[in-house]
């Protein structure tokens, strides 16, 4: 080194010292006002002019360091992230860190071997925004795509994952909260104790609130707590049997502090999903300019907390959405520029709790699924016979998407549209108990959204029995339970060529027989009746599976099959159950599969027999209000178009020129006598028999419609056949077997102001 | 050739300028963009500024611009001094009128070649 490098060695070191003394000042200044762009510029500039020199003077693990706390102090002063006591506490450190490495250039001339890699982490992983991140910047999302922000570039793929330990070999995990903290709460301490045990103790207080513990060893307690908790179970179960009260309140105590273990092991398995979001913003710039779009991510309920093989179990599926919204969804920049959109397209990532399970939601505002196109595509691949797809809702062409091998992309590029898409995503998603829909606007976006349970140990189930053998359900897939055989049964069991279906409120259904699929007895040995149905819906097939017996819902610890037997198809895993015995785990989709179901579901679809079960389920039943008119005639009126049911006596009818008023709530009410509308011949009427008169809320004010008699109220789907008479009579409908006409009174009304009825009326 | 180094930190003005002293040219220093301008107003010339982006009172876009506006400065290059984490800030920098950039940490060479880039052959200059 020669002496003009040497000179700017010393000015290095004195200009750095210097800019170390300041950032204190600005980070002390920092402490009052967090969000002092002044400061965190300054502080920024520090560390910034630190690293460019460095990279002249070949130290390369000070610039690695000074880096690290310039991304930081970039994001913060660029308002994406806020500083709290974590990042402080880290920015100081990485100062007290530099001072002590620029003295050991000021004595050997290099910045020496030090480890400095707990410290990038540390800085890494308190870049992942945290809820309040996210509260106190809505406005400014995380750029990515052009205007993405410096902080992603760090070097580092493993990120704050790795660090937290999703992946790396012996990676420890954060102790949960304790229970009962606020999510936000739960969100801000997680860097903390992420961080703390790194550090040398300047903040003791954090270290004592956390540990790290060994992710094998979370496994491995959480085995052994769902082996406590069968135990458990086989004691309830034998002391069913003994009347001594003590013994009972024992067990039952014994029977609480096993679910709170259990509980309390759980909770220690959750993970924030921030983890599978750290590496999105820099995955999304990836794409965005692997796709020349621009984007930018929004993400909220990143606090939201899953159980760790959970959340290893949809990173894929979800990697994949996100993917899919920025290749296919995203609109590139000048198009939606065109269309009136702003250039840079919006990805908003959610998550939330919902009863038991965790809702993730992926949303984009690009172009939205041409349901048109989805279904010329599938007919053109033959997914779907073209005759069927007229008779598709929106909804299920749109579902369409989730099939094997479908893709509507015209060209394929690496990331998508090779249509190994999402029937991957929705089965992976379905392997976990959770389920996958879609909802889409053209134009307008589309929006994925995710259902998972919290954990994959522990669900809930329904025990069945058949033929002696009990079999557990996973709740999730059981849509409804039907008894078959009976009287009362909205079900009905028909056989079409080999296959036995029911039908159920006009669907067909496939149905298969637990005993026949497992070849628990000779097939078609039972009768049909007297069986139990369980409706079971996997992807986008549902099911009637037959059994005998139906025992109790119960949350089972699933056990994963030996790899030996792992894959006979239709068992999902076993339970032990509360006597000791072992029970079988439904897979419902392997269950289908097995038996050939998805072929028997398309020869329903193609055989026509089947009525649209959803144009079934949408008309609902009508209620009409049956009356005499004239002599002998039946009028149906639909009971919404009818306010009142009245008796008027005949003296209180008024004549106003030709037309009858009554006084009716304190004011006058038109009475027209509905033989005469509907052309009827009136009957004798009994002199002062009061009026039997129906009262129509119009536009015009109440209307009496005065008619023989009313016989009966009646409710039932009906097909209206359409008879246009022109003056009210709305078509026939067969209602309990008969023919009845239908009268719209607002038509009536329309009918009789054309015909000079209102003449004189007001 | 004469060169003018602008930037806050002593050490990075210090590794310029060598540089530049090294290729041949005169070098003068400015801590910061509006000591620079103040130097231009009381009517001194350079050839080429070395700016950098990050800079305290002015910053290096707010530099390139003040520069780029005034008819009688307008003819001096200029080189954005940048890091690899300011890659998007170039682009700005080159819509407001800055000539070239160069990405720290760079070599002699390096510099050499951008100036021959502009037209500026320091070891005649």
């Amino acid at each position: 080194m020669d002496d003009s490098m040497d000179e700017v060695v010393q000015e290095f070191l004195a200009e750095s010292t210097e800019g170390l003394d300041q950032f204190d000042r600005d980070i002390v200044a920092l402490e009052s006002d967090p969000a002092s762009a002044e400061h965190l510029s300054s502080a920024f500039r520090i560390f910034h002019t630190i690293k460019g020199t460095c990279g002249f003077l070949g130290f390369d693990v000070l610039e690695e360091l000074c880096h690290g706390a310039e991304s930081l102090l970039a994001r913060l002063r660029d308002g994406e992230l806020t500083l709290t006591s974590a990042r402080t506490t880290v920015l100081l450190d990485v100062g007290d860190t530099i001072r002590s490495m620029l003295s050991v250039i000021e004595q050997t001339g290099h910045d020496g071997a030090r480890d400095i890699s707990h410290l990038v982490e540390r800085l890494e992983a308190l870049q992942v925004p945290t809820a309040t991140d996210l509260r106190e910047s809505k406005p400014a999302l995380a750029p990515v795509g052009a205007a993405a922000g410096t902080a992603m570039a760090g070097e580092s793929p493993g990120g704050a994952g790795g660090s937290i330990g999703l992946d790396s070999p012996p990676p420890p995990a954060p102790a949960a909260p304790p229970k009962g903290d606020a999510p936000g709460a739960a969100a801000a301490t997680t860097p903390e104790e992420d961080a703390a045990p790194d550090l040398a103790d300047p903040t003791p207080h954090l270290t004592e609130r956390s540990v790290r513990v060994d992710v094998d060893l979370l496994d491995s307690l959480m085995r052994q707590v769902g082996e406590l908790v069968l135990a458990r179970n086989e004691v309830v179960s034998f002391t069913e049997a003994i009347t001594d009260s003590a013994m009972h309140q024992t067990v039952q105590r014994l029977s609480l502090i096993v679910s709170e273990l259990q509980e309390g092991v759980m909770k220690t398995r959750m993970q924030p999903l921030t983890h599978l979001w750290s590496k999105l913003p820099r995955m999304v710039r990836d794409l965005c300019s692997q796709f020349s779009k621009e984007v930018i991510i929004d993400m909220e309920g990143g606090d939201t907390e899953l159980d760790r093989s959970v959340l290893e179990a949809v990173r894929d599926p979800f990697t994949h959405l996100i993917r899919n919204a920025i290749d296919h969804g995203v609109e590139s920049p000048t198009d939606r520029v065109a269309m009136g959109k702003p250039r840079a397209g919006t990805l908003s990532v959610r998550a939330y709790h919902e009863g038991g399970h965790v809702l993730m939601e992926v949303s984009d505002d690009g172009k939205g699924i041409d349901t048109a196109r989805v279904g010329a595509k599938a007919v053109e691949t033959g997914l779907v016979p073209a005759e069927r797809i007229a008779s598709m809702s929106t909804r299920e062409i749109t579902d369409l998407i989730f099939s094997p091998g479908f893709s509507t992309a015209d060209k394929i590029t690496n990331v998508s549209g090779r249509g190994v898409g999402m029937d991957v995503v929705r089965s992976n998603i379905e392997s976990i108990g959770g389920s996958v829909d879609v909802i889409s606007r053209l134009g307008e976006g589309t929006t994925f959204r995710i259902k998972i349970p919290l954990t994959l140990a522990i669900v809930p189930a329904l025990l069945i029995g058949c033929q002696g053998q009990r079999f557990a359900v996973p709740q999730p897939n059981l849509v409804e339970m039907l008894h078959i055989g009976t009287q009362a049964s909205p079900a009905a069991v028909e056989r079409i060529d080999q296959a036995t279906v029911i039908r159920l409120r006009g669907k067909l259904l496939p149905l298969i027989r637990l005993e026949e699929v497992f070849g628990l007895a000779p097939a078609g040995s039972s009768g049909d009746d007297r069986a139990v149905v369980a409706v079971l819906q996997s992807d986008d097939l549902k099911f009637g599976l037959a059994f005998d017996e139906v025992y109790e819902t119960q949350e089972i610890v699933v056990k994963p099959l030996d790899a030996l037997v792992k894959q006979v198809e239709p068992f999902a895993g076993a339970t032990i159950l509360g006597d000791g015995t072992v029970a079988l785990i439904i897979d419902v989709v392997g269950l289908a599969s097995t038996a050939g179901l998805r072929e028997t579901s398309e020869r329903l679809a193609a055989s026509g027999l089947e009525g649209s079960e959803s144009e079934e389920e949408e008309r609902e039943k009508t209620a009409f209000v049956i009356l005499k008119v004239g002599e002998n005639r039946t009028v149906a009126i639909p009971v919404d178009q009818v306010a009142r049911l009245e008796s008027i006596p005949t003296a209180t009818v008024e004549k106003s020129g030709e037309i009858d008023v009554v006084q009716y709530r304190g004011a006058l009410m038109r009475l027209v006598r509905l033989h005469e509308v509907l052309g009827i011949l009136g009957h004798q009427t009994v002199p002062d028999a009061p009026l039997k008169v129906i009262v129509h809320e119009s536009d015009h004010g109440p209307i009496g419609f005065v008619v023989a008699d009313l016989t009966d109220v009646l409710e039932d789907v009906v097909d209206l056949t359409d008879v246009d008479s022109g003056y009210g009579l709305a078509g026939a409908v067969v209602l309990h077997g008969r023919v009845t006409d239908v009268l719209d009174l607002e038509t009536a009304i329309l009918w009789m102001q054309r015909e000079g009825f209102f003449a004189d009326a007001r | 050739m004469r060169a003018l180094v602008v930037d806050d930190s002593r050490s990075m003005r210090a590794i310029v300028s060598r540089i530049l002293r090294q290729l041949g040219a005169e070098v003068v220093e400015a801590s910061d963009g509006r000591v620079a301008l103040d130097w231009l107003e009381a009517g001194n010339r350079a050839d080429i500024a070395l700016v950098d982006w990050h800079m305290p009172v002015m910053d290096g876009l707010q530099f390139v611009s003040a520069v780029k506006s005034h008819p009688e400065w307008r003819s001096m290059a200029i080189m954005m001094v940048t890091t690899e984490s300011d890659h998007e800030h170039i682009v700005r920098a080159l819509i407001a009128g800055a000539n070239e950039y160069i990405m720290k940490p760079f070599t002699a060479d390096a510099v050499s070649q951008k100036l021959e880039l502009l037209g500026l052959f320091p070891r005649t200059g």
